[in-house]
């Protein structure tokens, strides 16, 4: 049996606009976790033995304490560590942001490191892996992050740094 | 008396923060979107990175797409997460439905979180050119727009036309009486930058008699230095590394401010004044 072939290129769109369709509503409707950017276990990535202290459900964001982005020691410190590691990539076509958002713990180790990344007009790309393993390596570096209190007690929390990238080079680091 | 009513009503809509006046809508006849807004606020009480906000403001979308106020309240989670794929898309959909509501509110984010000084001066000029009022305050009342589009004027280079807005707007907030809180130390350190500590130390002097952090002391040691003024260089710079101790220094919940210094500034100053 065969199947004239505008009716199997009818088909065929049809499967494509439905399979579209279900996927958009997956991403914008269904799959909302607990908090905006919360991030999962991913046991292929993540350590092992890192260790959330108080429960996913009370991992908070850095801003929630009101004491602005903490770093190890100043920021300086950590900017002095990204200008003397990380080596430039020579090229005029990789512009834009790289976020690398992470969860600290309550003894200040750091885990589940996700990368995000854009071009300057915020749209999402894949920048040269030569920069983005870089960031990435330098920032799981850091052996030990701000340890972070409320009500005395210390706390897990998400924190994140943006690279702008200039041709290659970080021109800044946020927040 | 009818056009009286209407001014009343629709004054909730003219700050960029406010929350929308949904019986305004329903006043209008638009009951599509008074519907949506209704919906828009049982967000009430939720966090806005929760699961539960987000999906009440999908739910408001549903019912109106066309209104700006669900797309700018689901953004907001996506900015302080530093999530900024999501958040311009969402952020984009509110200003071009609103643009006058929405444009300032961009500008300054585009600034504060991702320091993406060309688009925030884009975004600053259009709503300057759409609208005949002021065009208002960033988001945390810290600056009026003209001066974080100085500061963005400043960060690409564009030194002397920063100190003309910066200069030209805190003559308007003088006049108000209305000063930013570190308007004259953002001032200051563009004239130091152009090489000007006369004029750098009187506005270091303003910002003293404002609001008083260190980073203001510790410029003011510049300027004094670049005047060869070895004891207030050296003054300042103490002074400055008493304030940042005592966590009176530019700070802000989110970000680092511009012109923000570190305590290993100061020491490094310090140092070399013979300290």
């Amino acid at each position: 049996m065969t199947f004239p072939k505008p009716l199997l290129f009818f088909s065929f769109l049809l499967f494509l606009l439905c399979s579209c369709k279900t996927e958009k509503q997956t991403d914008s409707e269904n799959e909302y976790l607990r908090w905006v950017g919360d991030i999962e276990h991913n046991e292929t990535t993540d350590k092992p033995g890192f260790r959330i202290c108080n429960g996913e459900e009370q991992i908070l964001q850095y801003f929630n304490l009101g004491a602005g982005p903490l770093y190890p020691e100043e920021k300086s410190t950590l900017l002095e560590t990204f200008e003397s590691k990380y080596q430039p990539v020579e090229t005029n076509d990789q512009n834009g942001f790289i976020r690398i958002r992470f969860v600290v713990n309550c003894e200040g180790k750091a885990d589940r490191f996700r990368i995000l990344q854009a071009d300057k007009d915020y749209n999402e790309i894949e920048f040269d892996e030569r920069i983005t393993n870089q960031l990435l390596e330098i920032t799981k570096g850091i052996e030990s992050w701000k340890v972070m209190y409320r009500h005395e007690i210390p706390v897990d929390y998400y924190f994140y740094l943006i690279f702008k990238i200039n041709d290659g080079q970080i021109t800044e680091i946020l927040p | 008396m009818k056009k009286l009513y209407l001014l009343l009503l629709l004054i909730p809509f003219s700050g960029t923060y406010a929350q929308p006046n949904c019986e305004a809508y329903k006043y209008l006849g638009d009951m599509v979107k008074y519907e949506a807004c209704k919906k828009a606020m049982e967000i009430k009480g939720h966090y806005q990175f929760s699961k539960e906000y987000q999906t009440i403001l999908d739910e408001a979308i549903k019912i109106d797409p066309t209104f700006d106020y669900p797309y700018w309240a689901k953004s907001v989670a996506y900015l302080k997460s530093g999530d900024f794929v999501t958040w311009k898309k969402l952020i984009d959909k509110a200003v071009a439905l609103n643009p006058k509501e929405r444009l300032g509110y961009r500008g300054w984010c585009r600034y504060q979180f991702f320091r993406d000084y060309e688009g925030a001066i884009r975004d600053i000029e259009k709503l300057d050119s759409l609208v005949t009022y002021d065009i208002g305050q960033s988001q945390n009342g810290t600056y009026h727009l003209n001066i974080a589009k100085g500061l963005c004027y400043k960060a690409i280079g564009e030194k002397e036309k920063a100190i003309n807005i910066i200069e030209e707007q805190i003559k308007l907030n003088e006049a108000e009486d209305f000063i930013g809180a570190y308007d004259y130390l953002h001032l200051g350190v563009l004239y130091l930058e152009t090489n000007d500590p006369e004029k750098a130390l009187a506005a270091f002097k303003n910002q003293t008699e404002h609001n008083e952090v260190a980073e203001n002391q510790y410029y003011s040691a510049l300027a004094y230095k670049a005047l060869q003024n070895q004891d207030e260089y050296k003054t300042g710079l103490q002074r400055a590394k008493k304030l940042y101790l005592e966590g009176n220094k530019l700070s802000d919940p989110y970000s680092s401010p511009m012109d923000k210094i570190f305590l290993k500034d100061i020491e490094v100053e310090l140092e070399a004044a013979g300290n």
